[in-house]
């Protein structure tokens, strides 16, 4: 995969860190990863676990109060640039903004201003990074809502979002964020406030985007149904960091650190047996002032004497496929799982 | 070796413990406990709250801490500006005295102060002067400070910290004592508002339907109402032989029926969504009555709404009581008010010559400002569970 | 299995707003029996929400009954029943929300919070209460000591136990759970899920359990319902609605689905537009404008709720219906 698509995004030790009245949490405490073109890249993990803060910071959006370290390189046309370097209001990343990288929201309904039409803030983005002739925007914007399946586009170019369906306007959402055939598309639980049949019909949306465009798509959710649906590859994040990363087959059929397990565990599969729901014990612990252990060591089922000592390093047990855990190789080697 | 590793085992021991206590307290406070903590965070609030705390202090014992009463008049002072006060006399230090202001005209026929550097006056503490009731009961006439003769009688020698008015009459005290209205009617008129906006808006908010919107079109109508010319119409309704006691619970009453439909307003839009909230379902389908779940669920979660809301009400009622005894439709002579002292402000001859007139409008807008700053703090505190 | 304890007909409760009247349950019809799971399915807008809180006593039918069978034997009619008794019944049906924010006062501490229908239904000493507090407490996996500290304090999971723990604190028999777990991470929804069957085993209670997360509903339920636009579409048990589903809504629901399992996914029957606006609702079938089966009758009548085979309802106008699809089964061992 790395041979044939080029790599668009580089994660490298990020850190995100917001100073609280009780002290210093640090909800992203050093993630890795890399996104190549033409792949979608799922981010999973719990509430609290640094996943939206982590795509937040590469566009550069999450405030003033929270602090980012480490490297963010985008790669454009032969050249790498640290996003974490730009000004977070400068030129330059409200450039790469929306034309290079954009995102889609959870929420459609607060995404878009309830004050203007549809047409209107969709050509506000082409007007600013593609052409400054309005009825040229015009074109381009009734032409991505027709690819992305509103009928009636001309019509509905004109009308304002409280006209809009839930499932409409989460693809009015997606027209407009791919309005500049940006070549990362960031969907932070794009589908998680609609119902399953319109989720269905958005991730099939996605899908087929991806193949005319050719973008890559960093996917991030908690729901594991949608994850083994549309991603190729895929992160599990716990406490701000990156416990398990490998291909979607892998992970399902064969994950490997406890925590990914639990969580594959406790989801009833559609048609399977009804057996008692395997779940983790205790709660997602506050990501301030953490001791040196591994993070999931106080919940994990599988922990050994190493785990009290330092935190484990991500390491690739097989091809592709990394673990968080001391006892990684161990459990990728067959070794007895508890789950 | 092992026993320090111990000992330092036991301090980290203790260290944890003491945070997860800390964190247990946290767990067990009430929202009012929040709050608290939230407001102890806003420092202007805090500051707010270290000023009103003084303004009302000064105002509990403000016959004390004024050297004069209302009515000491005098010829030889009218107009005087602030009085200097001096520690070295014919190059020896002597302590805090001031000298005797003397006057003469000019060729305009402009009275010009001048000190009379013969004699220091010494400033003394606990002088006996004017006798007063110290929160009406209290008989006493020690003042905090003043100039006493030889003999220890009160001298005719005045203190003006903050110049006198066009009778002679020493500014700072009659701005304490006119604080006794100016800080006190915006209180009670707003506690009076305070309750009809809770009876009416409770009810509308609770029973909906028809009662609901009688009272909303009344509030319409009555928030319709310019301000202004009706307080005027009521206070010009007030009859001139009153007394003073008469004419202040008027203007309270004036006052706080003017403030009571935003207040009421927002009771019941906070009842309306209280009411909406599924711990208010689960309470009813648990079978607590409707009263209790008024008195439990519903008032105290707007309690903190409406306190913000009557905070920030509080600098309206001030500026109106101002306003009106501005215009010499509010507290009349002798009575006094800030509003009242500010009268002499309003020609341009006073402003220009005796600018420390200006004075009691530095009080108004600190005492506002105040109240805002700690209206903002209640209300950034108001819901601490975001 | 055995006795009948609730047994709706016809129920309807419509909305009027604005002059507009929304038919948020339409014509309802279904019964459970003691000890069971009934799931009701749909997606949002589908009037879900509004049947549990009907069934409950938090709405009043705009007609139909609802029929229960209290512990006494008797047969009392919920939508038409005095005060007196119906608080009487209440004791016996509650009800778990979805909201583990929205549920709890956060101005209570965790006691008084689960002591209130304590105190408000019995005549009890301070010493009764706090030890009925405290076995419930235990039982639904609160520490005692927590009993002292307020909700803030506590996780959307913890939350939820609270709130769990304040429906059965009185012993109810039927417990109405609206989305009680769609508002949790998954982990901790499967420890709720893992409590609420524990609990039922245990106190031998009656669940409604209302969701749109059918994977939930597929595991938790001995039967389902399955509603579209206010009216019930499809009712049968668990095993008949996934694998062999006999309304075309049904089968598109399920094909959405998706499965944690990347070799598994299902081939999505496409469902065209959206659901039509709840305030107007097609004539005939209400399903018509998106059924690919879609005949000329649907347009005009609307479908009888009929049993079709033993146990399975089905509101369509289709006869044969052996094309419909259910659920593709994991391969074993997986």
């Amino acid at each position: 995969m790395e041979n044939e698509n080029k790599k668009i995004l580089d994660v490298k030790d990020l850190k995100i860190q917001i100073k609280m009245d009780e002290g210093l949490l640090t909800p992203v405490r050093g993630v890795n990863f890399s996104v190549y073109e033409n792949e979608t890249l799922g981010l999973v993990g719990e509430s609290g676990c640094g996943k939206s803060l982590t795509c937040k910071a590469i566009l550069g959006i999450n405030g003033k109060k929270a602090h980012a370290s480490g490297n963010i390189d985008f790669y454009k046309d032969g050249e790498v640039m640290n996003l974490l370097d730009l000004k977070p209001d400068g030129e330059k990343i409200r450039s790469i903004r929306g034309k290079q990288i954009s995102m889609v929201f959870q929420e459609p309904m607060t995404s878009f201003s309830p004050l203007f039409t549809i047409g209107s803030q969709m050509t506000e983005t082409i007007r600013l990074h593609i052409t400054k002739d309005k009825k040229e925007a015009k074109e381009i914007a009734i032409d991505m809502m027709k690819k992305v399946g509103i009928s009636n586009a001309e019509k509905r170019f004109t009308q304002y979002p409280h006209e809009f369906s839930g499932g409409m306007l989460q693809r009015a959402l997606i027209a407009t964020s791919l309005v500049c055939h940006p070549r990362l598309l960031i969907a932070d639980e794009p589908t998680t406030a609609l119902d399953v049949t319109i989720q269905a019909q958005i991730l099939e949306l996605m899908q087929q985007l991806q193949k005319d465009y050719g973008m890559g798509i960093l996917y991030v959710t908690h729901d594991l149904g949608t994850v083994a649906k549309i991603c190729d590859r895929v992160i599990v994040m716990y406490l701000g960091k990156i416990v398990e990363m490998a291909s979607v087959r892998d992970l399902f059929h064969n994950p490997i650190h406890p925590y990914t397990r639990g969580l594959i565990g406790s989801v009833h599969k559609i048609g399977g047996k009804k057996e008692r729901l395997f779940s983790i014990d205790g709660t997602v612990p506050l990501a301030m002032n953490l001791s040196d252990v591994c993070g999931f060591e106080d919940r994990c089922t599988s922990k050994c004497e190493a785990c009290k000592g330092c935190e484990p390093e991500l390491t690739e047990v097989s091809e592709g496929h990394f673990v968080a855990c001391y006892r990684g190789a161990e459990f990728a080697n067959g070794g007895q799982k508890n789950v | 070796m092992n026993n320090k590793e111990e000992l330092l085992k036991s301090k980290e021991e203790r260290a944890l413990e003491k945070k997860r206590l800390k964190q247990e307290k946290y767990y067990m406070s009430s929202q009012w406990q929040l709050m608290g903590r939230k407001l102890l965070k806003h420092k202007l609030a805090i500051f707010s709250i270290v000023l009103l705390g003084i303004l009302y202090f000064c105002m509990i014992f403000s016959d004390f801490i004024a050297p004069e009463d209302l009515e000491n008049y005098s010829a030889k002072y009218s107009d005087s500006p602030i009085t200097k006060i001096h520690t070295v006399h014919e190059g020896k230090f002597i302590g805090p005295f001031v000298y005797a202001q003397k006057f003469k005209f000019n060729d305009y026929g402009q009275k010009m102060y001048y000190e009379d550097t013969a004699t220091p006056h010494r400033i003394s503490l606990f002088v006996k002067g004017t006798p007063y009731k110290l929160l009406g009961f209290i008989k006493g006439d020690v003042h905090l400070y003043g100039v006493k003769n030889e003999d220890g009688t009160p001298s005719d020698v005045k203190v003006l910290i903050l110049g006198a008015d066009n009778l002679g009459r020493d500014m700072f005290s009659r701005i304490l004592l006119g604080s006794k209205v100016s800080l006190t009617v915006p209180l009670l008129g707003t506690a009076i508002s305070f309750v009809l906006a809770v009876i009416i808006g409770g009810v509308s908010g609770f029973y909906g339907g028809i009662i609901d919107t009688i009272i909303q079109r009344i509030i319409e109508v009555f928030m319709s109402f310019p301000t202004l010319p009706l307080w005027m119409a009521l206070s010009a309704a007030i009859p001139t032989g009153i007394s003073v006691t008469n004419v202040y619970i008027l203007i309270t009453i004036i006052m706080s029926l003017l403030s009571w439909p935003g207040l009421a307003r927002t009771v019941r839009g906070r009842f309306l969504s209280l009411k909406k909230e599924d711990y208010v379902l689960a309470a009813r389908l648990a079978g607590v009555s409707d009263f209790k779940i008024i008195v439990k669920h519903l008032v105290p979660g707007f309690m903190s709404y409406l306190i913000v809301n009557l905070t920030l009400g509080i600098p309206n009622m001030i500026l109106g009581e101002t306003s009106m005894s501005f215009l010499g439709l509010g507290m009349r002579a002798p009575a006094t008010s800030w509003g009242v002292l500010l009268q002499e402000c309003k020609s341009i001859n006073n402003i220009a010559n005796c600018p420390w007139k200006l004075i009691p409008l530095v009080f108004v807008a600190i005492t506002v400002l105040a109240f805002n700053f700690l209206g903002d703090g209640l209300r950034d505190a108001a819901d601490p569970y975001k | 299995m055995s006795e009948v304890i609730l047994k709706v007909n016809n129920l309807c409760k419509y909305f009027d707003s604005k002059g507009v009247t929304i038919r948020a349950v339409n014509d309802i019809s279904f019964e459970m029996e003691k000890g069971e799971t009934v799931g009701i399915v749909g997606e949002s807008g589908c009037g879900k929400t509004t049947l549990g809180r009907t069934i409950v006593g938090a709405y009043v039918p705009s007609s139909g009954s609802a029929e229960y069978r209290a512990a006494d034997g008797e047969v009392y009619d919920l939508s038409n029943i005095d005060k007196k008794k119906m608080k009487e019944l209440r004791k016996e049906i509650q009800m778990i929300f979805q909201d583990p924010y929205s549920s709890l006062d956060p101005r209570m501490t965790v006691f008084d919070i689960i002591s209130e229908p304590l105190k408000a239904n019995f005549k009890l000493k301070k010493e009764e209460i706090e030890e009925k507090v405290k076995f419930i407490a235990e039982k639904v996996g609160l520490k005692t000591e927590f009993l002292k500290r307020y909700p803030h304090a506590f996780s959307g999971g913890q939350r939820q136990r609270i709130g769990i723990a304040r429906a059965l604190v009185m012993y109810p028999r039927l417990i109405i759970c609206d989305e009680a777990v769609s508002a949790l991470d998954v982990s901790v929804q499967a420890q709720v899920v893992n409590l609420l069957k524990d609990l039922q085993k245990d106190m031998d209670l009656t669940y409604i359990f209302i969701s749109h997360d059918l994977s939930v509903v597929e595991h938790i339920s001995d039967r389902v319902g399955v509603m579209y636009l206010g009216r019930m579409v499809e009712y049968a048990d668990t095993a008949s609605i996934f694998e062999k589903p006999m309304h075309p809504y049904t089968e598109a629901l399920l094909s959405a689905v998706p499965i944690p399992d990347p070799d598994m996914n299902n081939e999505r029957i496409p469902l065209a537009g959206e659901i039509p606006n709840p305030a107007n609702p097609p004539k005939g079938c209400p399903f018509h404008t998106r059924c690919r089966y879609c005949t000329e009758k649907c347009h005009t009548e609307v479908p009888e709720f009929r049993e079709r085979e033993k146990g399975h309802f089905v509101a369509c106008h289709l006869t044969d219906t052996s094309m419909i699809k259910g659920i593709v089964k994991p391969k074993e061992g997986m």
